[in-house]
């Protein structure tokens, strides 16, 4: 295997990772915003760090301008989407988990 | 604690918000009578304005409105009649043997005439605007809390406030729509074709015709957006590296058999300003992990933080830092952490009081994070019907309120 190919591996391995960690934390989290939590951000650094790897297969190419395109995309609209949802949760007076509250 | 009484005093203003004002108004005073309160009334005071010579100017509007909010308050008063409990109505103009100009004119003679009747709380409509167009809410609010009197903002519908979606076309505007839809265009067409050219040229020039006034709200100028783009290359680096590091701690949070994480909403006055950099502050405040934008208003942005961890790194204040900097430069960088400057405090659930610093009890809860939660979910059901018609739109009462972030484009980062 060559770097490069060690470096797309690890790349992929952990966006997988984060991947996974994003859908346990969806599971095991107590409430919308803790998990909304888990949603924005594993699974921002998940993709960002799969299309990493992405661009490494490509080399240089024009799909690597693309890929970083969609990163970036992915970085506005990702925390916007978690804030519109949290967001009319609270609106609608939805309280947040606390640790009191489990007592 | 005066906060259940009775006894309220209603300021009366054009607003879109007033007819839920009302209707919550009479609901207060109707539960403080089932609470055993002797003499519930609801007084709704107009303040005078525009005097002449040959009277009040502004009475007859202000008669006009008095007029409603009975017919209002009534038909709440029946409508909701189970053994239908005494709720007084009265109406009064006050100041006007004055010329009202300061909102502490304005406080001042809301409060005379609340002791006068002995009222000791005031429901606000938060789209009450004392001084006609200025907005002076807040400082109405503090001068009233002077007082003995329990101030508080009527939970109503969040009005939706926003500078107008479409602007002033200019020809920067266009220009700068033009070319990055074009760079766009030739970027995902991947070679300059004539073909792709002609095409890209045309798609470019039909979106710069139809949205070049509403993808910017001020025409750009190229050295500055210039310069901004080349901090936020600076700052995106940053930013990822503040992902990385945070994602790993929440990697750790949420595989821990235990979960240890202490949820907690946070209330932060960032010293940013303006729809974009807000956005932008906001985003990256909801990509770095554990802590989550969950809203934007008047008060400043409400943060969701869920673990004491990520509470330090806010109040350390490095992402508004680095905003700050993309932003205004610098210089601008260079300012004391949230922490140090005090504008950062839990937002608490249980408590009605939201600390404004002012002391007394003064209670604007313009967020409603913490009201019993039934009572606006009513206060939204029970009418149906649109607000006051005529209600005016008059200025901008969140002049000093950051923008919606939604409403931004993101259009410039490009």
């Amino acid at each position: 295997m060559t770097p490069t190919e060690i470096l797309i591996v690890a790349l992929v391995g952990g966006g997988t990772f984060f991947g996974f960690v994003a859908v346990v934390g969806i599971i095991r989290l107590p409430d919308l915003y803790t998990r909304a939590h888990a949603t924005s951000k594993s699974d921002t650094l998940g993709i960002v760090l799969t299309l990493g790897g992405v661009a490494l297969v490509f080399g240089a190419d024009l799909a690597v301008a693309k890929t970083a395109l969609l990163g970036l995309f992915l970085f506005v609209t990702n925390p916007t989407a978690a804030h519109a949802i949290t967001r009319a949760a609270y609106d609608q007076d939805i309280t947040p988990w606390t640790t009191e509250g489990e007592e | 604690m005066a906060a259940g009484s009775a006894r309220i005093l209603v300021p009366v203003g054009a607003s879109s918000t007033f007819r839920n004002t009302v209707a919550y108004a009479v609901r207060a005073a109707r539960s403080g009578v089932e609470a055993g309160a002797e003499a519930a009334t609801v007084h709704f005071v107009s303040p005078a304005r525009g005097r002449t010579d040959s009277g009040n100017l502004g009475d007859d509007i202000a008669a006009d409105l008095l007029d409603r909010a009975v017919v209002w308050a009534r038909e709440d008063l029946d409508r909701d009649a189970d053994d239908d409990p005494a709720v007084e109505i009265r109406t009064a103009i006050v100041g006007a043997d004055r010329y009202l100009f300061s909102p502490g004119d304005y406080a001042d003679a809301v409060a005379e005439y609340a002791a006068e009747f002995g009222l000791d709380r005031v429901v606000v409509d938060p789209g009450f605007q004392p001084g006609g167009n200025a907005p002076m809410l807040l400082p109405f609010e503090r001068e009233l809390a002077r007082s003995s009197l329990t101030v508080e903002e009527a939970p109503t519908t969040r009005r939706t406030e926003r500078v107008p979606l479409v602007s002033r076309a200019t020809l920067s505007k266009g220009v700068a729509t033009f070319g990055a839809t074009y760079a766009f265009y030739l970027l995902i067409a991947g070679s300059v074709t004539p073909f792709n050219l002609a095409t890209g040229a045309l798609t470019a020039l039909l979106a710069a015709a139809g949205f070049s006034s509403v993808s910017f709200l001020t025409s750009p100028s190229p050295r500055r957006t210039g310069a901004r783009v080349l901090r936020l290359l600076l700052f995106v680096p940053y930013l990822v590296w503040e992902i990385t590091k945070a994602n790993l701690s929440i990697a750790y949070i949420i595989l821990h058999p235990s979960l240890p994480i202490d949820p907690e909403m946070q209330r932060y006055r960032a010293a940013v300003w303006g729809g974009f950099p807000v956005t932008t502050l906001g985003n990256s405040i909801t990509l770095t992990p554990g802590t989550l934008t969950v809203d934007v208003g008047r008060e400043g942005l409400d943060i969701h933080t869920l673990t004491g961890g990520a509470r330090d790194d806010l109040a350390a204040g490095g992402l508004e830092r680095a905003v700050r900097f993309v932003f205004y430069g610098r210089s601008a960088a260079r300012i004391p952490s949230p922490a140090e400057r005090g504008s950062i405090s839990a937002v608490d659930d249980t408590d009605t009081d939201t600390d404004t610093g002012s002391g007394g009890s003064v209670v604007i809860d313009a967020v409603a994070a913490s009201r019993p939660s039934d009572s606006r979910a009513s206060a939204d059901d029970s009418d149906p019907r649109p607000a006051a018609p005529d209600a005016e739109r008059t200025g901008d009462p969140g002049a000093d309120r950051p923008t919606e972030p939604a409403a931004e484009s993101g259009e410039e980062v490009e």
